[in-house]
C-alpha cells in the first residue's frame, strides 16, 4: 500500500493517483477555497515554477514523502494553468512534468515502468533480451514526435504487429504520452471569473515569473499580423532577415518547413541569403539533402512543437493551441479538388 | 472516366451500367456504417464530380444508383460526424479504414501494338512516334489493361498483403483485396487499432513499404562485424540483411566487403523489396476509394473482391467482366489487341465491328471509337 503510495505520488498524472485524489479530497473550485490545501497550492506553485525555469518538474523523496499534498498539488497546478490561459507556460508546463517523470522512470525497475506505462495505455511487453515489444498503432501514435532516423518504423525491428523499443526509449514514449495528456488537460476552459482568491494569488505568483523570465529572455516580440505561418517560424525568419546568424537546428527547421510547404529549392536558398556564413552551393547541398534530394534520397521531417519546444525556439499564439506540428498551424483545409483511387 | 464520347455512346454505356446495378445491387453495399461515409459520383461526360454526398440507408443509396445511373461509384475511406458538409474541417473525421493502391505500370511501347492518338489534330495510328506526324503536336498512346502488368501488379499486392499480416500482425480477415477494375489492386483494411492512425503515423507505414528513410549506415556496420550472426532479425531490416548475405555469399569469398560494395548490395535488396504503392493514397485520410462491385467507366469493367487465398491466381480480365454478351456494333477509330474474358479483340482501325457489349463498351470507355447501334 505505502509503496503505491509513494507511486502515485511521484507519477501523480496516473489514474490511481486521480482516483485517490477524488477519494480524498473535494476538488470543487468552490472548497478549494476553504480547505486546508495551503501546502498542496504552494507545491502547486513550485510545480509550474520547475517548469518555467528548470524545464523540468523535480520530484524529492521528500516530496514522495507527502504524498497526499504532492498527489493534490498535480490537479491544482493544471487548473493554475489552465486559468492562466497562456499557451507557452500550457506548453512549457507539460513539457516540464513529462521531462521530470521521464527521469524518474529511468530509475524505475522493469515491473514499475511496465506498469506505468499500461496504465497510460502504453502497453509494453517484455522480452527474454530485456527489449520491450509495443503495438505498431501505439508506438506510431507517439513516436512521431521525434525527429531521428532511428524512430523511423522502417528502421526498427517490427514482427506481428509489434515493434521493440529499449528501455530508454520505452520511457520516451510515455513521456511523450505524458505531455500529451497533461497539455490536454490544460486546455480545459477555466473562467477567471469562478477561480477563488487563494488560487488567484497563486496564478499572480506564477505570471510575474513568467514575466521576469521574459525580460531576461532576447526580444521575440513578433509582429501582430496574422500570417499563414506558425509564430516559430515567423520569428526565426524575422531573424534570418535582419541577418542574425541562426542555430543549426533553426535553419533545419526553416528547411524543412518550407521544403514541406512546397516551396521551390531555390526561393528556399534566398531565405538564407543574408546569414553571415552563407554560401550558395553549401546551402543548395543541405536544403537538396534535407528535401530529399541527395543522399540517399531520405526526406527530413519537419521537427514537431515539442521538439521546437524543447529547443527554446516556441513561441505559441491563440492560432497554436492544440496544434502538436508547425505544418498543423491554422487548421489544416484540405478539400478542392476530389482525390479518388 | 469517359470524357467527350457522342450521346449515343453515352446511352449504351448507362444502359449497360443499369442492367448490371439493376441485377447486381445487393453486391453494392459500401463499408459500413452507411450514414458517416462521403460518396462521391461522375455523372456524366462533363467531368464534375459530385461529391460530399450522403445517405441514411442503403435503399436511398440504390435509388439514387438506379436513378443515376453513375459511371462512377466512390465512397469514403473515412467515416465522419458529418459527411454531407463541403467544409473538410467540418466534416470531424472519426477513424478511416488503412488504404493502399497498387497499379499496373504501362507495357513497354511496341511499334507494331501500339496506338497514339495526337492531342490536338485527333489524328491517330499504330507506331511509335515522338510528335504527330501531321500537325507536330503532343501525342499521347492508348493504354489498354495489360495482361502482363497486371500480374505484376498483383504480385506487388501479395507482397503488400504479407508484410501487412507478418509485420504488421493485421488479421487477414480484416484484409480485404480489390480488383480496380482497370489497372490496379486496392487493399482496404479495417482492423480496429489501425483506423484512427493519423496521416503522420501513415506516412510512416509508407515509408516501412518503400522501405524510405532506411538507416543503411547501421545495417552496414552490423555486416560489417562478421562475428554477429542474427539469423532472427526480424521485420524489412531482417529482410534486407538476409538478401544482402545472399548477395555476399553468392559472390566469390575473397572480395573484400568494402562500405560502397555493401551500400550497393543494399540498395538491389531495397529495390527487390519494397512494396510499390502509391504514397499519397495511404497518407491521405480523405480519400474516395472506387466503390466495390462497382462499375470503372475507365473500363466498363467491375472493381471486384478477391479471396486472399486465391489471390495469385486472379484472373481480372475474366474475372472483373460484368457487363453484358449481346452483340453490338461499335464505330472503332483505332482499338490495340485486348483481351477480355478469354477472347482476344482487335486490333482495329477505322472500322465498324460487331462485338460483345462488354468489349463495346471497353473500347467506348477507352475513347477509342462510338456506339452505332445494336
Amino acid at each position: 500500500m505505502e509503496g503505491n503510495v509513494i507511486r502515485a505520488a511521484r507519477y501523480p498524472f496516473l489514474p490511481e493517483a486521480r482516483e485517490f485524489v477524488s477519494r480524498h479530497i473535494d476538488l470543487s473550485l468552490e472548497s478549494l477555497d476553504k480547505t486546508g490545501s495551503e501546502a498542496a497550492l504552494k507545491r502547486a506553485v513550485e510545480r509550474v515554477k520547475d517548469a518555467l525555469i528548470l524545464k523540468e518538474v523535480r520530484v524529492t523523496p521528500q516530496h514522495e514523502s507527502n504524498y497526499v499534498r504532492e498527489m493534490l498539488s498535480f490537479p491544482l497546478a493544471i487548473i493554475l494553468v489552465s486559468a492562466i490561459s497562456n499557451e507557452y507556460i500550457r506548453r512549457i508546463y507539460s513539457l516540464g512534468e513529462s521531462r521530470g517523470a521521464y527521469k524518474r522512470m529511468l530509475r524505475e525497475n522493469d515491473e514499475t515502468l511496465l506498469f506505468i506505462g499500461e496504465r497510460l495505455g502504453v502497453r509494453g511487453i517484455m522480452d527474454n533480451n530485456g527489449f520491450i515489444k509495443i503495438s505498431i498503432p501505439t508506438y506510431l501514435n507517439l513516436a512521431y514526435v521525434f525527429h531521428e532516423h532511428r524512430w523511423k518504423l522502417v528502421n526498427r525491428i517490427v514482427d506481428k504487429g509489434y515493434v521493440w523499443v529499449s528501455r530508454t526509449e520505452y520511457a520516451r514514449l510515455i513521456q511523450v504520452e505524458v505531455n500529451n495528456y497533461v497539455y490536454e488537460k490544460t486546455l480545459e476552459p477555466i473562467p477567471v471569473t469562478v477561480v477563488p482568491q487563494r488560487l488567484k494569488e497563486a496564478m499572480k505568483t506564477i505570471i510575474e515569473t513568467w514575466n521576469k523570465l521574459e525580460e531576461s529572455k532576447p526580444s521575440h516580440a513578433i509582429s501582430e499580423e496574422a500570417g499563414e505561418n506558425p509564430p516559430c517560424i515567423s520569428r526565426i525568419l524575422k531573424r534570418m532577415e535582419a541577418g542574425e546568424n541562426t542555430s543549426h537546428f533553426e535553419r533545419l527547421v526553416i528547411a524543412t518547413f518550407m521544403i514541406a510547404k512546397g516551396k521551390d529549392i531555390e526561393e528556399i536558398i534566398e531565405l538564407f541569403s543574408k546569414q553571415p556564413d552563407y554560401k550558395y552551393n553549401i546551402t543548395k547541398y543541405q536544403v537538396e539533402h534535407l528535401s530529399g534530394l541527395r543522399g540517399g534520397g531520405k526526406k527530413y521531417s519537419v521537427p514537431s512543437c515539442r521538439t521546437i519546444l524543447a529547443n527554446g525556439l516556441c513561441y505559441p499564439d491563440e492560432k497554436c493551441k492544440g496544434v502538436k506540428h508547425p505544418l498543423g498551424y491554422g487548421g489544416r483545409s484540405i478539400g478542392g479538388k476530389p482525390r479518388v483511387s | 472516366m469517359v470524357a467527350g464520347v457522342l450521346e449515343a455512346s453515352l446511352e449504351f454505356l448507362k444502359r449497360e451500367f443499369f442492367k448490371y446495378y439493376y441485377e447486381n445491387l445487393d453486391r453494392l453495399v459500401p463499408p459500413g456504417p452507411i450514414g458517416k461515409r462521403e460518396f462521391g459520383f461522375f455523372l456524366d461526360k462533363k467531368g464534375g464530380m459530385l461529391r460530399h454526398k450522403c445517405f441514411n440507408n442503403l435503399k436511398d443509396f440504390h435509388e439514387f444508383v438506379l436513378k443515376e445511373i453513375p459511371l462512377d461509384i466512390y465512397v469514403s475511406a473515412a467515416r465522419y460526424e458529418d459527411p454531407g458538409n463541403r467544409d473538410m474541417g467540418e466534416k470531424k473525421l472519426i477513424d478511416a479504414e488503412l488504404f493502399f493502391d497498387i497499379d499496373a505500370e504501362s507495357a513497354a511501347l511496341d511499334s507494331d501494338e501500339s496506338a497514339w492518338i495526337c492531342l490536338k489534330c485527333g489524328k491517330y495510328d499504330y507506331g511509335i512516334k515522338e510528335k504527330c506526324p501531321a500537325c507536330g503536336s503532343d501525342i499521347e498512346y492508348l493504354e489498354t489493361v495489360n495482361e502482363e502488368q497486371l500480374n505484376k501488379a498483383l504480385k506487388e499486392t501479395d507482397k503488400l498483403v504479407r508484410i501487412l499480416t507478418d509485420d504488421f500482425g493485421i488479421n487477414s480477415n480484416s484484409i480485404h483485396v480489390f480488383f480496380s477494375g482497370n489497372r490496379g489492386y486496392h487493399v482496404h483494411v479495417n482492423q480496429e487499432e489501425f483506423l484512427s492512425l493519423t496521416a503522420e503515423s501513415r506516412r510512416e507505414l509508407v515509408d516501412y513499404l518503400l522501405i524510405q528513410g532506411f538507416e543503411e549506415k547501421k545495417l552496414i556496420e552490423v555486416l560489417r562485424k562478421k562475428s554477429l550472426i542474427i539469423n532472427d532479425l526480424k521485420g524489412v531490416i531482417g529482410r534486407i540483411y538476409r538478401r544482402v548475405l545472399d548477395s555476399i555469399s553468392s559472390g566469390k569469398n575473397e572480395v573484400v566487403y568494402t562500405k560502397s560494395r555493401l551500400l550497393k548490395y543494399i540498395n538491389q535488396a531495397i529495390e527487390e523489396l519494397k512494396v510499390r504503392i502509391d504514397p499519397v493514397v495511404t497518407i491521405d485520410t480523405h480519400r474516395l476509394m472506387r466503390m466495390p462491385n462497382s462499375i470503372n467507366s475507365n473500363s466498363g469493367m467491375a472493381k471486384r473482391a478477391i479471396e486472399l487465398k486465391k489471390l495469385l491466381s486472379f484472373n481480372p480480365l475474366r474475372e472483373a467482366v460484368v457487363l453484358g454478351e449481346g452483340e453490338v456494333i461499335v464505330k472503332v477509330k483505332i482499338a490495340p489487341r485486348f483481351k477480355l474474358c478469354g477472347r482476344t479483340f482487335g486490333p482495329f482501325k477505322d472500322e465498324e465491328v460487331e462485338l460483345p457489349a462488354y468489349a463495346a463498351a471497353y473500347i467506348v470507355c477507352k475513347g477509342m471509337g462510338e456506339y452505332a447501334g445494336g
